[in-house]
């Protein structure tokens, strides 16, 4: 009761009538469009977005070679597989994160990886079976599968598709 | 809901705060619309945080990226014009605000005692808010940030002695530079809060002396009436009516503020042909100029500011109601609000012919209203009660009297 | 085949200006300004991407950037330090020339018509005296219609550097009267809400 006869006081004019809920209503969806163009400045500018995709020429990387380019900021292993490495990997099931190796390639020759280790965002450095990670140890192998370590997930593929013989663009299926 | 809120009442006053300072804070009825501009000032203050905050962001605090840094703003960053916009217009907005704030102040000679101290720690605000602008008009890094930064450093060169090590050691170089940027920067972020804590001191102030009120007189109780919801619905129509003004500059004149010689990256090798500083300055820079001599140009404009500090020693007069009841008081407040104007035409414009004559007449009438003001509010206080006055004005001016040659 | 070109039908109906046949004045501008000015001065605020927003489409930005990038900032065909030795002088960027002229738009279109021969047979500049930039359009030796098509011309260019400086010109009054009328509304509101409480008070 006591509650009750407090929150009637304070509030006594803005409650009761139409004319103030409106008032108020208007005033807060008000408020709600100020915070738009405040919480959007914070997103990705246009010059930054204008960066989304990235076209990687392969021509250079030889077989057997891995290369690294930037895209978004991030790392992005390609490596020019051997075609034994190519039946190895095609032969193994994975890791912990199970995947067959022709679902993460578009051509079997190029793998295609983003070098951030899905535990906790280190790089990884690249061996010759695949992949160790320099902060906890996981261990990649050559289609970026998770095989033992405390990594939780194999290695994710970048949105990517090839525009010419040899020639990829990264960022767009 | 209310278990809360006494669980926080027991361990901090918060139900006591609000009650005592908002909803049951005594306000005389009868403030006008000109007691609304101290809200005002609060609102734009939160509008120039938020939106600084914001562009500190994006912006970077480099000679050589600064310039590009707005631009990139202004075309790149979502919405970044409208923030720059509201920024750089809320810095004029904030200025009028203030000094209507302050005319009202004046008018109704609300730095009476016992508002000495509430006028002080305003005018420390004035201060501040002056610093504060001025540091951020070097930020974009255009030909007029670069002069005024430069012209203005240069003016402590007046101190004795160790003028050219002051304005250098001010600059961090021999001339405006990167390192002067970045410290402008650094403290243009720094006192906006300083100024918020400075607020809270003025509004300490004021809930102790509580508000004056256009009659001047002292009101009974029941001629005080909670500020809310009485003084919030009028304060917030008044915060409408000054958002539509701000607003239709911020999208439709954006750049009425804006120098064009702003939109030339710096040239420390080329000064433009003729440089002004922003509006709010003009009248205190024309002051500046009309005294031939540097010391003592820069000695007249600082006193042009400070000298609004000795406002209740100056006006001797104990008729209560300022300008209201007070024809010459009122006169000569017209008076210099013209010649403030006067003096803001003649700092937009080249100092040459009639216009410097007229800013020598206009700066020795800025000063002569203040000298005058001692002997004229005496004078006055004689003529106006001889010739009578509302009742309870005139006991409450004798009263004031007789206090005072009690204590004399 | 017959569904794209209803969409087309559709797009003209929507922005008639943006036609093939028909260009705007800013287009127009644009092509002056970077077949033109585009020599010796840069743009480095608009990049190619950028000229879609006056209606280009695709295929014409990828016309007018040749091999460089969409990405790739408008800077002048000439280098620096060329332009350096050869007017003793870097001609200005010209993204804000529209702003940081006192007059805008229209400086620019009298500094680009204010060429005019003197008595002693040298250009000169009516706006601009001692302008190291040459008269490009000859509008000194013109005849009048010559001097009407520089005029249209400069007009042009004008415009085109005007929205250059300020792009978000639009999108800016277009969300301002919205934000107006809301601000009006509420402050209709604001004020009845006022009378309303403030009647409690009853006079005395």
């Amino acid at each position: 009761m006591a509650e009750e006869h407090i929150i009637k006081e304070g509030t006594d004019l803005s409650r009761r009538d139409f004319l103030g809920t409106v008032t108020a209503g208007v005033a807060a969806a008000g408020v709600a469009a100020a915070c738009v163009p405040f919480v959007s400045s914070m997103n990705p500018s246009s010059d930054v977005l204008a960066k989304a995709t990235t076209e990687i020429d392969l021509s250079g990387i030889e077989p057997g070679q891995e290369k690294t380019f930037p895209w978004q900021g991030k790392p992005v292993f390609v490596v020019h597989r051997t075609p034994d490495e190519i039946k190895a990997m095609e032969a193994s099931p994975g890791g912990k994160d199970p995947e067959p190796d022709s679902k993460r390639v578009e051509k079997p020759e190029w793998l295609v990886v983003i070098g951030i280790c899905t535990h906790l965002g280190c790089v990884p450095n690249k061996t010759a079976t695949g992949w160790l990670c320099p902060c906890h140890g996981s261990v990649y192998d050559n289609s970026g599968r998770i095989i033992t370590g405390p990594a939780p997930k194999n290695l994710h593929i970048p949105p990517y598709h090839f525009v010419a013989e040899n020639k990829i663009l990264i960022g767009k299926a | 809901m209310s278990k809360i809120i006494s669980w926080v009442d027991q361990r901090f006053p918060l139900s006591y705060f609000i009650k005592h300072e908002l909803t049951d804070y005594p306000t005389p009825r009868n403030l006008s619309y000109w007691w609304g501009f101290g809200f005002l000032a609060g609102f734009v203050l939160v509008i120039q945080i938020v939106t600084g905050v914001f562009l500190a962001m994006h912006y970077k605090p480099d000679s050589k990226l600064a310039f590009d840094s707005i631009q990139h703003i202004m075309r790149e960053v979502n919405y970044g014009w409208l923030i720059r916009y509201l920024h750089s217009t809320g810095a004029s907005a904030f200025f009028a605000v203030i000094y209507t704030h302050m005319a009202r102040t004046l008018y109704y000679g609300s730095y009476r005692r016992p508002r000495e101290l509430l006028w002080w720690t305003g005018q420390g605000l004035l201060l501040l808010m002056m610093a504060t602008a001025f540091m951020g008009y070097l930020l974009p890094w255009g030909q007029m940030s670069y002069w005024g930064a430069q012209v203005i450093t240069s003016l402590f060169k007046a101190t004795p002695v160790y003028g050219q090590e002051i304005v250098t050691w001010l600059r961090g170089g021999f001339t405006v530079d990167d390192p002067t940027l970045t410290r402008f920067f650094s403290l243009h972020y720094l006192f906006p809060f300083l100024i918020f804590a400075a607020v809270v001191i003025h509004l300490v102030a004021l809930h102790t002396v509580r508000s004056s009120n256009p009659s001047g007189i002292n009101l009974a109780d029941k001629d005080n009436i909670p500020f809310h919801p009485y003084f919030t619905i009028k304060d917030l129509f008044g915060l409408g009516v000054f958002m539509i003004v701000y607003l239709l500059i911020v999208f439709f004149k954006p750049d009425l503020f804006i120098e064009a010689a702003n939109n030339i990256p710096a040239n420390p090798m080329q000064t433009p042909a003729h440089i002004v500083p922003e509006w709010y300055f003009l009248p205190f820079y024309a002051i500046l100029r009309s005294v031939p001599d540097l010391a003592g140009g820069v000695v007249a404009m600082a006193i042009s500011v400070l000298i609004f500090a000795a406002m209740p020693y100056l006006d001797r007069s104990r008729i209560t109601g300022g300008a209201r009841y007070r024809p010459v008081y009122r006169a000569m407040f017209y008076i210099f609000v013209i010649n403030i104007f006067v003096l803001g035409y003649v700092g937009a414009n080249p100092p040459t012919g009639p216009l410097k004559t007229v800013g020598e007449i206009s700066t020795t009438i800025y000063f002569l209203i203040f000298l005058l003001l001692p002997f004229v509010s005496r004078w006055e206080e004689r003529m106006v009660l001889a010739r009578g006055l509302p009742a309870a004005v005139e006991e409450q001016a004798r009263r004031e009297i007789a206090e005072a040659e009690g204590n004399a | 085949m017959r569904k794209s070109r209803i969409v087309g039908l559709l797009f003209c109906l929507v922005f008639p200006l943006s036609g093939q046949s028909e260009e705007t004045q800013v287009q127009r501008g644009a092509h002056v300004a970077l077949e033109v000015c585009n020599a010796c001065h840069s743009l480095k605020y608009i990049k190619y991407d950028d000229l879609m927003k006056i209606g280009f489409t695709k295929a014409q930005v990828d016309a007018m950037r040749g091999d460089k990038e969409m990405g790739a900032p408008l800077l002048s065909q000439m280098a620096p330090q060329d332009e350096l030795g050869m007017f003793g002088t870097v001609p200005p960027d010209l993204s804000l020339m529209a702003k940081a002229r006192e007059g805008g738009a229209h400086y620019i279109y009298s500094m680009i018509t204010g060429f005019y021969t003197d008595a002693k047979g040298q250009t000169q500049n009516k706006v601009f005296p001692g302008i190291k930039m040459p008269d490009v359009f000859m509008i000194a030796q013109a005849d009048a219609a010559g001097k009407a098509a520089i005029e249209k011309k400069a007009r042009d260019v004008s415009v085109f550097l005007a929205w250059a400086s300020d792009p978000q010109a639009e999108d800016r009054t277009t969300l301002g009267k919205y934000v107006i009328a809301y601000f009006v509304f509420l402050t209709i509101l604001l004020f009845f809400l006022k009378k309303k409480i403030w009647k409690k008070l009853g006079n005395h």
